[in-house]
């Protein structure tokens, strides 16, 4: 057993040998992460101060003078102007607001969840990490789209209906909410799986045994010493997540189930595609923008793991 | 042996509770199963005949449950009536198509992985191993709908060899290799330029740490050419965990090819899947779910005694993690 748990533990403590260049690439940070850190500060701003900077229109109304006609990029409109005259700029903003508030909320709720999980499964063992496991298992083998847009269907029925649970309706079950909820779920078993693996491997320390014999008892131990070393591994989890939540929620638009307004990237993305040939910058631009948001994401995940030395296979 | 029980009871249970969720998820907000069985506006001789072929619907859950599995199993696959087509004619005529999606994506997925992985190890941190790593990443971040609306836009609507949104249907490659080629070709390309990226990178690391194994370095001592101990004895040491990811990501290339069908053509279990959604069809939906959590559980499993038998010492530390 204790074997195993080491050689567990060093190949998840040394990807790779120390070389030249990794031990440069740590006192300079690659022109990636800066590109990436910048690229999503900037857009995390613009998104939500939108509504109150002159040069973003409005995503939902056509622009005077402009309706009825798609405009190429230009000084007018940077990105264009769709087909109803609208802004697609605008609309770029307005989707990143709504694809990131659903990413980073639903990997927000799956860490938390998935987190505790884990860390109970990793500490206590035995039946306990028996069942959380087989709980995981069960969610890791739903197909994830598919179980999604199944989801996100039904709750549109079940938000138009007269049903109640307890006293209280549905019709707060906006789109936006259905896919936070259906995605916060499916985020909850990978997010669980890595945290066990980590507090295996945490729990097996020296400094976790000194604690013990120190008389900490296992709340304690959990709080003081497992939780904070779990931290660095979960932070390169939670940046490459809603990296593919961003991706996921694209493929979910393009079933039709994603959030239609403001319209996420992917509902822009899957709403203009048939008119991608008169109109190109009513796709590409999104993707752009999906594509560098994402990549973005994996940068600084990417840095972070590099920085603890988590195994990429992990994630 | 005991661990084969225990892998294959925790493959039972898994199973049962997935098939469950699936099962309960389409009843969410239904108030009538019958109902969404026999189609919106029907009369009653249909709903009677949808209650008589199926008499268990109005039971609780895990009752309707135990009846549908039990049926599923004798290979009853239940009756669509909106499609008017029994839901297993449904998959004979629908699921080639997105098998083959997700065939060929592996394929495409593995020839990328392999040049790349295995070069960009032997030549690690030179100019090689650093552009196809940037590359790499770049493909990894490109989620597959990007990838799909560039070949979309790129290749599909110059030229006219490749049909897109709708515009192909099955072809089988035993029928006309080179109609199949051209059905195939852009929904696999989408798909597996995203996963060759992660399994170029999986199979680097792994490959980079081999090459400093000492039986390595006892090949180059006896003098075997370096492709040789590249491409035969450190690519088999090296292997074991593309051929992992590669059975781990079924589900994933599945739900991957599903998307894809919309944007290329080649109607496969999508389309399907999408109606039935709409029109919550109970059992064609179950069976898409069952089906494809069938694949993706067995996959594990496979991969889990497949450790066993390669090597003893992995499968206690795969418990592990």
């Amino acid at each position: 057993m204790s074997t195993v748990t080491a050689d567990d533990a060093t190949r998840a403590a040394a990807p790779e040998p120390v070389t030249e260049t990794r031990t440069r690439r740590r006192r300079i940070p690659g022109i990636g992460v800066v590109f990436g850190a910048t690229w999503l500060l900037a857009l995390i701003v613009l998104a939500f101060t939108a509504d109150y900077l002159p040069f973003i229109r409005f995503y939902d109304r056509p622009v005077r003078g402009a309706a009825a006609a798609a405009f190429g990029p230009g000084n007018d409109f940077w990105f264009g102007s769709d087909s109803l005259g609208r802004d697609v700029f605008a609309r770029c903003i307005y989707g990143a607001k709504t694809s990131l508030t659903i990413s980073v909320a639903s990997i927000l709720v799956g860490t938390i969840v998935g987190g505790t999980l884990g860390v109970i499964a990793g500490y206590y063992r035995g039946w306990v990490d028996r069942v959380i496991s087989i709980f995981t298992d069960a969610l890791l083998a739903l197909p994830a789209i598919i179980i999604a847009s199944l989801l996100v269907g039904r709750f549109d029925v079940l938000a138009a209906s007269d049903a109640d649970f307890l006293g209280f309706g549905f019709s707060w079950l906006t789109r936006t909410w259905s896919v936070t909820i259906v995605f916060s779920l499916l985020s909850i078993a990978p997010v669980a799986r890595i945290v066990r693996a980590q507090t295996l491997s945490i729990s097996q320390r020296e400094y976790v045994l000194a604690a013990r014999s120190l008389g900490a008892g296992t709340r304690r131990v959990l709080v003081r010493e497992i939780v904070p070393n779990v931290i660095p591994a979960l932070t390169a989890v939670i940046f490459t997540g809603i990296a593919i939540l961003l991706a996921a929620e694209g493929g979910l638009a393009f079933l039709g189930y994603s959030v239609p307004d403001p319209p996420s990237w992917g509902s822009l993305i899957a709403d203009s595609r048939e008119q991608i040939e008169e109109a190109w910058w009513m796709t590409i631009f999104p993707c752009v923008m999906l594509f560098l948001t994402v990549l973005s994401f994996n940068l600084v995940g990417d840095r972070v793991a590099r920085r603890f030395d988590i195994r990429e296979a992990a994630l | 042996m005991r661990y084969v029980a225990q892998r294959f009871a925790q493959f039972v249970v898994v199973f049962v509770v997935v098939t469950f969720i699936v099962l309960a998820s389409t009843r969410i907000g239904s108030t009538d199963p019958v109902q969404d069985l026999a189609g919106g506006q029907v009369d009653g001789a249909r709903r009677a005949q949808v209650l008589e072929d199926y008499p268990y619907l109005d039971m609780p859950l895990p009752i309707q449950y135990g009846y549908w599995i039990t049926d599923l199993v004798k290979g009853d696959w239940g009756y669509s009536y909106y499609q008017s087509q029994s839901v297993m004619d449904m998959f004979k005529q629908r699921a080639p198509a997105t098998f083959f999606i997700v065939f060929w994506s592996i394929v495409m997925g593995l020839l990328i992985a392999l040049p790349v992985g295995v070069y960009s190890a032997y030549r690690r941190d030179r100019l090689f191993d650093r552009a196809s790593s940037l590359t790499t990443f770049g493909f990894i971040s490109m989620p597959s709908l990007v990838v799909s609306v560039a070949l979309l836009y790129l290749v599909a609507a110059r030229y006219d060899m490749f049909p897109t949104v709708g515009g192909s249907d099955y072809v089988a490659p035993w029928d006309n290799p080179y109609e199949h080629f051209k059905n195939f070709f852009l929904p696999s390309l989408a798909i597996g330029i995203g996963i060759g990226g992660v399994w170029s990178r999986l199979l680097r690391a792994d490959m980079a740490l081999t090459l400093q194994s000492d039986f390595v370095t006892l090949a180059k001592a006896k003098g075997l050419s370096p492709g040789r101990i590249l491409w035969i004895h450190a690519l088999r040491a090296s292997i074991l965990s593309l051929i992992t990811s590669v059975a781990l990501q079924l589900g994933s290339l599945i739900s991957g090819a599903i998307i894809a069908e919309q944007f290329f053509g080649p109607r496969g279990l999508g389309d399907r899947l999408v109606f039935a959604i709409q029109q919550n069809d109970l059992l064609t939906l179950q069976a898409i779910g069952v089906v494809i959590v069938a694949v993706v559980v067995v996959a594990n499993l496979a991969v889990d005694l497949m450790y066993a038998v390669v090597d003893p010492r992995i499968r206690a530390a795969r418990a592990l993690s």
